[in-house]
């Protein structure tokens, strides 16, 4: 490299490679990551929980971040947690017995029945198979009426 | 210094006239035109690898990449965009020769090509319009294959083969992908190289 007082405008060219380099590389892990997504990927309908549940539990999450079940005096049911207005990711807050959805404010009670904002109807409840080891198997294709327990 | 055919020297060459070093005269069109297409190459292939092209597939396709894979926004945002600026820079290439009288002898060859890789680019630019499966897609698609079918005889199979079957709902088919993704870029590098070499060819020192 030239000493600064020597510097050419090829000097300074040929140093602008180093950038260059520089910027490219940084595009390797952006890369690396958007290649290795599997967010697209097909998923199976069918999601398996085989923790015990209480008796009237609250709302136990299961390996779907989206797919909720619940037990109470009936049997055990299983939610989707999907807005029904635009199809977000709806969180359940247990100290408000709510479910609130993040992207415009609407709010179900703690059976999913919309209770305020732009959701017009109730979350989908999913049909639940117990396996003869006493696991769940909950497949999120097929859906039920509010009242169905297993 | 000795001069070689080669094709180092083809892109740099030892004596560069200094009229030819004014970027007034061309305005940089062409070569923008081509960085654009790079850039569409580039970003095309990489939203290949999370497209999936199909009336009930192509738009949810284009929203998880838009919104769930990581810098897919990025991607397609710059492939939109790349595509936005190429449609104006190669029309606007086009006038600047007009401008410049440069489509007049020797170079009318040059023209001509430059003609067929506009519609090329603006054929590139609507199936990729198809290809977002939005409802405005599946209109455009629609108006598109009504036109080609009043064509007598030949219509409805030109349409055929330019764009499958669009629905009214979206015009994402695996047709319009293929033409799109492959064989119109295909056609449009293969133009563009001939129309670089052209230039040379026709007695241009100007690279771009």
């Amino acid at each position: 490299m030239p000493k600064q007082q020597d510097w050419t405008r090829r000097g300074v060219l040929r140093l602008a490679w180093v950038g260059v380099v520089a910027a490219s590389a940084l595009t390797i892990e952006p890369l690396v990551q958007y290649l290795t997504s599997k967010e697209d990927r097909l998923q199976s309908p069918l999601v398996a929980y085989n923790k015990p549940i209480d008796i009237n539990s609250d709302w136990q999450n299961t390996a779907n971040a989206r797919v909720w079940v619940k037990r109470d005096s009936f049997g055990v049911m299983a939610l989707v947690a999907t807005c029904t207005h635009l199809g977000c990711e709806v969180h359940y807050h247990p100290e408000k017995k709510q479910w609130l959805c993040p992207c415009h404010g609407s709010i179900y009670d703690i059976e999913g029945r919309p209770v305020s904002g732009p959701a017009p109807k109730a979350m989908p409840r999913v049909a639940v198979e117990r396996k003869p080891d006493s696991s769940l198997m909950i497949n999120t294709a097929k859906q039920v009426g509010m009242g169905t327990r297993v | 210094m000795k001069e070689q055919k080669n094709f180092v020297n083809h892109i740099r060459p030892g004596v560069v006239p200094s009229r030819a070093l004014s970027v007034l005269y061309t305005f940089c069109l062409g070569g923008l035109s081509f960085l654009a297409f790079v850039v569409l190459g580039v970003t095309g292939l990489l939203l290949m690898f999370h497209y999936q092209p199909g009336e009930s597939n192509g738009y949810d396709s284009i929203l998880t990449i838009a919104s769930v894979i990581p810098y897919g926004g990025v991607i397609r945002n710059l492939h939109y965009w790349a595509g936005q600026l190429m449609v104006i820079t190669v029309n606007l290439h086009m006038l600047r020769v007009v401008w410049t009288r440069s489509y007049k002898p020797p170079k009318q060859l040059n023209w001509l090509v430059g003609v067929a890789l506009l519609i090329l680019i603006l054929f590139l630019d609507f199936t990729g319009y198809l290809l977002i499966g939005s409802q405005e897609s599946g209109a455009a698609a629609t108006v598109a294959v009504n036109i080609l079918g009043l064509i007598p005889g030949m219509g409805t199979g030109l349409a055929q083969i330019l764009f499958g079957e669009p629905s009214a709902l979206s015009g994402s088919t695996l047709v319009v992908y293929v033409w799109h993704c492959v064989a119109l870029p295909m056609v449009a590098l293969l133009l563009q190289l001939y129309h670089f070499w052209r230039i040379r060819r026709d007695g241009g020192v100007r690279p771009l």
